[in-house]
């Protein structure tokens, strides 16, 4: 809670730091930090109801491609919201068709949608298929600050909405459907409800994210916005962070990309290699991410 | 309470249950018994609505439930345990049950929900393990608590399937006096056993189950001396 407070508190201030010559990279590179953050908290919220997505990447992507293209009609803030709500309109769907899927079943459907969604932006003519989309930038550029604020505003918001449903009722039935379906549905759970629930929230977040993403990159292509790299970081950031809580993605997804951007730098092409090194580390040592190796230097509980 | 009428399903080849009816009246205790594979599992699963029946209707307290989901037959007051027990593991015992106490009965507010948890960790004697991560549970106080969440929704009527196996003899002593504690508090209960002592301790009517049917029911006296179950637990040649 307070963990969360403080980075949400620095993010704010962050663009008022004498940061000199690397202001501009500082800041970009953190308003991708915190939208990928914000995507990873959308997906944690799914796989607390047990359900784990390779479909976040096109969840982001149609956010991404929705608010590119109502922003110049609706303005910024309409666009982005709706951005969510086709996400979660989608989420729906593929929810409805998955139900009776588990485990890797249901990961595997998820990632034949992210294809299908992928193909048909690619194929679509309005989406400006394989040659890609121009974005405005956010309020159409009226201020030079504003797409890094509400990626901010978007990171404040998946936390927020973790750690409220983390101490909600809600809470409770989602832990209950993850540990046991059959179980949790004999003691009342309506568990279809909870999994839909689940779905919708969480797609309308990483929807949100991938608006703001938008308008950050300025340019969409279906290769970039439906990549399964995306997929993937939105899985292995909470692995990394910590599951089912909501400091762990949040700093996970800080300290991934910050990694992530730093290791290209220095070791251009190679990055990938001691990226995945870094991860097939953490899960091997850390099965419970950051927040268990936290929980354990606190002296907590053993891990 | 409950009205089973002609209830019938078939996996395959196989007849689970073929044409049961069954009552169970309020505040009793209702035994069924039957050698392996007699359907007692599957009628359970009937009842609780874990699997759809092909033919027959269950009625519970004058409202047809035959094909409502699970969770549904929960909130009209049906209970369920488990015999393989499936407590949340990653959850302490109070969270185990307050998923039941929260959701057992649609719109129970977050404090009566405590207080339900509260009672039903006193009435089951799992109050000093409240805290405990239902994974770190010896079997004796795993069984315990598959009775105490199935307590938690509130039922009027609670179906124990075979909730005694695998307990030591003392154990399963303890387990008896839970039951008759549970029943005293104004629970009605219908449970699936092996073994007849347990059976003989509890029960005050017995349904004897074969091949899918009901072939006898009545007193534990009545039902011991009946050619026909004699015949199903010793063979024919007996």
């Amino acid at each position: 809670m307070i963990l969360v407070g403080g980075v949400l508190l620095l993010a704010l201030l962050l663009p008022g730091l004498p940061l000199g010559e690397w202001r501009a990279f500082v800041l970009d590179t953190a308003q991708f930090a915190f939208l990928i953050s914000g995507l990873a908290l959308a997906w944690d919220l799914l796989a607390r109801t047990g359900q784990l997505s390779l479909a976040h990447g096109a969840f982001f992507g149609l956010g991404a491609y929705s608010a590119a293209l109502l922003a110049p009609g609706l303005g910024t803030l309409p666009a982005l919201l709706l951005g969510g709500a086709v996400a979660a309109l989608f989420s729906l769907l593929l929810g409805l068709s998955t139900l009776r899927l588990q485990g890797m079943y249901f990961a595997i459907a998820t990632l034949a949608f992210s294809e299908v969604i992928r193909t048909l932006v690619l194929k679509a003519q309005f989406t400006g298929g394989s040659i890609g989309l121009p974005v405005q930038p956010a309020f159409a550029g009226a201020y030079p600050l504003g797409g890094y604020y509400l990626a901010v505003a978007v990171l404040a918001i998946c936390a927020m909405v973790s750690l409220l449903l983390g101490r909600s009722r809600l809470h409770y039935a989602m832990a209950a459907t993850r540990q046991g379906e059959a179980v949790a549905r004999v003691l009342g759970v309506s568990v279809v409800r909870v999994k839909l629930l689940a779905f919708m929230i969480s797609a309308f977040l990483a929807g949100l994210a991938g608006g703001v993403y938008a308008m950050k990159t300025l340019f969409l292509t279906p290769y970039d916005a439906f990549g399964l790299g995306r997929a993937v970081e939105a899985l292995v950031i909470p692995i990394f962070g910590g599951l089912y809580t909501t400091a762990g993605p949040l700093l996970g997804g800080l300290i991934v990309v910050s990694l992530e951007t730093w290791l290209r730098l220095r070791i251009g092409e190679g990055y990938l290699v001691v990226y995945g090194l870094i991860l097939i580390l953490t899960i091997l040592f850390l099965p419970k991410g950051l927040m268990g190796l936290l929980a354990r230097r606190k002296g907590g509980r053993h891990a | 309470m409950l009205r089973v009428r002609g209830l019938s399903k078939r996996f395959g080849g196989v007849v689970a249950a073929s044409g049961i009816d069954l009552e169970v009246e309020p505040g009793e205790i209702l035994a069924v018994i039957g050698p392996n594979g007699a359907g007692k599992s599957t009628l359970l699963n009937l009842l609780s609505g874990l699997i759809r029946p092909d033919a027959g209707e269950i009625t519970f307290l004058g409202q047809d439930l035959t094909y409502a989901p699970p969770e549904v037959r929960t909130w009209k007051g049906l209970g369920r345990a488990f015999q393989i027990v499936q407590p949340f593991p990653e959850m302490t015992v109070r969270e185990n049950l307050l998923v039941g106490a929260l959701y057992g009965k649609p719109g129970t507010p977050v404090q009566t929900a405590h207080r339900v948890v509260e009672q039903v960790l006193e009435l089951t004697g799992l109050a000093p393990k409240a805290e405990t991560e239902a994974g770190e549970l010896t079997l004796l106080e795993d069984k315990r608590l598959e009775l105490a969440r199935a307590l938690a929704t509130q039922p009027k009527l609670l179906l124990l399937d075979e909730v005694m196996a695998g307990l030591r003899p003392a154990e399963a002593l303890e387990a008896v006096a839970l039951v008759q504690r549970i029943r005293t508090s104004g629970v009605t209960v219908l449970f699936i056993e092996h073994l007849m002592p347990v059976v003989r301790a509890l029960a005050d009517r017995v349904v004897v189950m074969d091949y899918g049917q009901v072939i006898a029911q009545g007193s534990y006296a009545e039902v011991a001396a009946h050619p026909k179950v004699r015949q199903a637990y010793l063979g024919r040649s007996a």
